[in-house]
């Protein structure tokens, strides 16, 4: 059990900083996307609930490029302007399953908190 | 289409980015708000509209600027959304410290606890640094205070471990030193203040011409002494300190030219020294020193000198010795016995020499409150990491949420440091207490003592030592973070609440506590066990019910030994007819008190070989009633007698030391000694009494000698009065007594005997108590180190305790296993504190009397304690544990 009254305020930021590299991990485990293609998928999956601004996004991708969980790189295509694509590396596969499992554990133990059957 | 690139690059501008490094971001940002432009374009949306929704994705500038700017920056670094940035530490630390005080507020007791244990420890350590910081490290109040030395010979061989310098020594150093730019010679002689209210006597010094030169301390008002002013028929001058000015003369500074009464003589005052200096001894006044460079009676003068810069106290003791030796070949009249390489002379910084004594006893207690230290350290140690493993979970949860470990352990830093902080501050209150009441001891004992204070360098140690024990105390934890197991800490539920690993670290901690308190208590019990030793001593006199005084007879007013016994011998009268007096007597020194005349001693028939030591003893004056007044037992012959005067034969009473020394196996009585060869007066042994304690408790017996009053007749006396009972209340009638037959005589230096004796244990009282209080902390806080550490592994064992019980085995089995726990680390924690103790009580050796630094049955009798405190503190959750049930602690699964 964490203490909210306590933990609050960081927990809530860590989940959305948790979250969205859970996210992004898992919209290109199976294939590189670019940035705006992201932002597109997270919307529409989500039906609208989660959404990311430029201002966001952008600097995570740069960040989790630096950690080595992401790939970016320029792709050309014929008869369109260059675009950035992003692809998940090893480690980026390791830290996503990681996530994933955290995160099933973590919704399991608040689920029983809050008492939500199979949720 | 819009043209973004502008947009973007001004909200990059204050990062200065590389510029490829910019130029790709800037093309992957208005690529992305392009797409979105012509997707709202696409939906109908209007070229404003869509234009102003588009760059509302760049509307958090800051944002964007602010965390591009952390990626930017952090080459390798493992930073998250939500993480404050690098560019910002304070906002990083400010952050921590808020939710660490968050975390107080919601679990009170930890902290209250942590930082009480925190306040004793770093309190403690501040209190004893401040001491020694005031008393060993911080310069004396002169300019220059290292090149100041002091130096005097040494003759172990005759007992002699300091032998002070006569004036025609002192004028040849002066005259050929090369070492020293100034070396002046003193003696401490006090004086007779009359002619406002009762007279009073003043600690003073008779000094030579150079000496305020060798402190570099001018005058404040008026000039030092000038040449002339001691010459030996020079009018009486005067210099005195500022405390004295201000207190008798009310600061009036008409007062350099004026006449002053001291000693009943018109003296000149020619100036006032600045407020601080007080050299030697708080002495209030000085007069000039009449040196006679042909004056080798009385080795009794002692010297300071100013070293010339690059010169060290060794250079100063070999230059010395080379003076020394030359003087004696050229003078074989003062030194028959010279040769060259003879002279031993001991160099000193004077500020080592004027703490003397008490420099071990503080660093020892230095030491002692650095253990204690550590021990409340491993406390809070385990304090924070058995609160760390109850927070296992949530740690987990953060990590899982994308929280570094670094972040974390960042986090439990910072608690544990503002922990400590707290403390600090705490301490500093117990410290400014302990501080004050450090003042408060007489400083004739704890030289410099009265300087303690907590100044700048004291608070920089305790921030230091806060800092320090702070990082030491939440290490441990910090490192956990590393290996906490995501995936098992949650799962884990309440049982997680610790692990095989954190009961190691807790047991480490309780063995270290138990190895330091160990160490800790054997020093305090062989400490108190020598303070045991030296209070049952036989002192050689009664000291209960005396009270002694002392009495100085101006010369020239009392100028011949008639004119003084006329004084002495009707006041004696007097006051033994005091109501409640049994016995009033004099002598020139009572026991315990400062100064000890010696000489030398040669018994009739001895022959002394080349070579041989010249025996010295201490030779005392008293009047026919000082054995029963003072209490000291005859054990052969008689005690002085009226009629031991100078119309009779010269008689002397030794001590069983000295007749032991010279008549081995026969008896004293009838033998006769002199003071040197050429002396033709002999003195005759009429009596042996017990050896008597005359310097310290501790001091081997000294071979003494005792001469009658009655034929030495000495103006400087200390009166010994003993009563039936309170012999305190009896000063002031021996104050009037002394009144009606002198009104100028003051009676000073007045104390009871028992008092002497207390004063003389002061330092070792003051180990004992502070050592004491320091060993029984330690021993409370191992006490509750190990029951958090049994009562920790108790909680985490429940379910295996239930299932035992459950399985039939006996609560007997089960208590014994816990506390088999708490035995085991008691007992590895006493067998490395044996170790260091061995070890560390070498360093106690000079402190201790009557018993040896490896004293078994101290060790003993510390080892049983900490075995007792052991099993009593592992008892209580072996109880508990007793107590389990079964059911419940398998349903709690």
């Amino acid at each position: 059990m964490w203490h909210s009254h306590i933990w609050g305020g960081m927990i809530e930021r860590e989940m959305k900083k948790g979250s969205a590299e859970l996210l992004t991990l898992a919209l290109i485990e199976h294939q590189p996307r670019h940035g705006y293609e992201l932002c597109k998928l997270i919307d529409s999956r989500s039906k609208g609930v989660l959404r990311f601004h430029v201002a966001s996004l952008y600097p995570l991708l740069y960040r989790m490029e630096k950690r080595d969980l992401i790939e970016g790189r320029w792709v050309e295509k014929a008869g369109q302007r260059r675009r950035r694509y992003y692809r998940i590396t090893a480690e980026g596969k390791r830290i996503l399953s990681s996530h994933r499992r955290s995160w099933k554990e973590f919704m399991a133990a608040i689920n029983r908190v809050a008492g939500v059957q199979n949720a | 289409m819009p043209d973004w690139r502008q947009e973007i690059r001004d909200r990059l501008a204050r990062l200065r980015l590389n510029p490829a490094h910019e130029a790709d971001i800037v093309e992957e940002m208005s690529q992305h708000l392009d797409d979105h432009y012509e997707e709202l374009r696409s939906r109908g949306m209007d070229e404003p509209a869509a234009r102003a929704a588009a760059l509302d994705e760049l509307r958090e500038s800051d944002v964007l600027a602010r965390e591009l700017r952390s990626v930017a920056r952090a080459a390798t670094a493992n930073m998250t959304l939500g993480q404050p940035s690098r560019g910002r530490p304070f906002e990083a630390v400010w952050h921590d410290v808020r939710y660490a005080l968050r975390t107080f507020r919601s679990h009170p007791t930890f902290g209250i606890v942590a930082v009480l244990t925190f306040a004793l420890g770093i309190g403690a350590c501040t209190m004893i640094f401040s001491a020694v910081h005031g008393v060993i490290q911080r310069p004396l109040a002169y300019p220059d205070p290292s090149q100041l030395v002091t130096f005097w010979g040494t003759a172990p061989e005759k007992g002699l471990p300091e032998v002070d310098s006569p004036l025609g020594l002192y004028a040849e150093y002066r005259e050929r030193t090369r070492t020293l730019s100034s070396v002046a010679a003193y003696d401490t002689r006090g004086a007779t203040l009359t002619g406002s209210g009762d007279p009073e006597r003043l600690d003073g010094a008779m000094v030579s011409l150079d000496f305020f030169k060798v402190f570099a301390t001018r005058t404040m008002l008026g000039r030092p002494f000038v040449r002339g002013e001691d010459a030996e028929n020079a009018a009486p001058t005067v210099v005195l300190s500022h405390s004295l000015w201000q207190r008798m003369f009310a600061g009036d500074s008409s007062i350099v030219g004026r006449s002053i009464a001291l000693n009943s003589r018109p003296t000149t005052v020619v100036g006032v020294m600045p407020p601080g200096f007080d050299f030697p001894d708080r002495a209030q006044l000085w007069t000039p020193l009449y040196v006679d460079a042909n004056n080798f009676n009385c080795w009794c003068y002692e010297l300071v000198g100013r070293m010339k810069p690059g010169i060290s106290a060794p250079d100063v003791a070999r230059e010395i010795m080379t003076i020394v030796d030359e003087f004696g070949l050229r003078r074989r009249d003062v030194f028959p016995d010279a040769k060259r390489g003879g002279a031993r002379i001991v160099a000193m910084p004077l500020s080592d020499r004027i703490v003397g004594d008490l420099q071990r006893p503080l660093l020892v207690l230095l030491g002692a409150v650095g253990l204690v230290l550590l021990i409340a350290c491993a406390n809070i140690a385990n304090l924070v990491l058995v609160r760390a493993a109850s927070r296992h979970q949530e740690i987990a949860v953060r990590c899982c949420l994308g929280a570094g470990p670094k972040r974390i352990a960042a986090q439990l830093l910072t608690e544990s440091l503002l922990l400590a902080l707290a403390g600090a501050v705490a301490g500093l209150v117990l410290a400014f207490w302990g501080a004050h009441l450090l003042r408060q001891l007489p400083v004739d004992r704890f030289p410099r003592m009265n300087e303690v204070r907590l100044d700048p360098i004291v608070l920089l140690f305790t921030a230091a030592v806060a800092v320090a024990t702070g990082l030491l105390c939440g290490i441990a934890p910090a490192l956990r973070v590393w290996r906490v197991d995501l995936q098992d800490a949650i799962k884990s539920g309440a049982r997680g609440s610790s692990t095989a690993h954190t009961r190691r670290w807790s047991d480490g901690f309780v063995v270290t506590q138990f190895a330091l308190s160990l160490v800790l208590l054997v020093g305090a019990g062989l400490l108190l066990r020598s303070y045991q030793h030296l209070s049952k001593i036989d002192l050689g006199y009664r000291p209960e019910n005396v009270l002694v005084g002392r009495i100085s007879l101006p010369y020239p007013k009392y100028d011949t030994s008639t004119m003084v016994r006329a004084f002495y011998n009707p006041l004696l009268e007097r006051l033994a007819a005091i109501p409640g007096v049994s016995h009033a007597a004099l002598a020139t020194l009572v026991p315990l008190a400062r100064g000890n005349p010696q000489n030398n001693i040669l018994a009739e028939g001895q022959v002394l070989r080349p070579g041989d030591p010249v025996l010295v003893a201490n030779v005392r004056i008293v009047s026919p009633g000082y054995f029963s007044a003072i209490g000291t037992p005859l054990l052969e012959g008689r005690v002085f007698r009226e009629s031991d005067d100078e119309r009779n034969p010269r008689v002397g009473v030794v001590d069983e030391a000295l007749a032991k020394h010279f008549w081995p196996g026969e008896s004293a009585l009838g033998k006769r000694v002199r003071y040197n060869a050429s002396d033709t007066s002999w003195i005759t042994i009429v009596g042996v009494v017990r050896n008597v304690k005359h310097n310290s408790l501790d001091e081997k017996p000294d071979l003494q000698l005792y001469e009658s009053f009655g034929r030495l007749a000495t103006w400087n006396n200390y009166m010994i009065i003993r009563s039936t009972s309170g012999p305190e209340m009896l000063a002031s009638r021996v104050r009037a007594e002394i009144k009606s037959l002198d009104p100028t005589l003051p009676f000073y230096d007045v104390h009871t005997m028992p008092e002497a004796v207390r004063a003389s244990l002061g330092i070792r009282r003051l180990m004992n108590t502070l050592l004491g209080g320091f060993a029984l902390t330690a021993l409370i806080l191992a006490a509750i180190g190990i029951y958090g550490v049994i009562s920790l592994s108790v909680t985490g064992r429940v379910r295996e305790f239930g299932i035992r019980l459950a399985l039939g085995a006996q609560t007997a089995d089960v208590r014994a296993l816990v506390l088999r726990h708490g035995i085991v680390l008691a007992a590895v924690g006493v067998a490395i504190g044996i170790a260091g103790a061995l070890y560390l009580t070498r360093f106690l050796q000079r402190l201790l009397f009557g018993v040896a630094p490896f004293d078994w049955p101290t060790f003993l009798a510390v080892a049983v304690i900490l075995a007792a405190t052991a099993l009593l503190a592992s008892y209580l959750p072996a109880r508990r544990a007793t107590r389990a049930d079964p059911v419940s602690a398998l349903r709690s699964e």
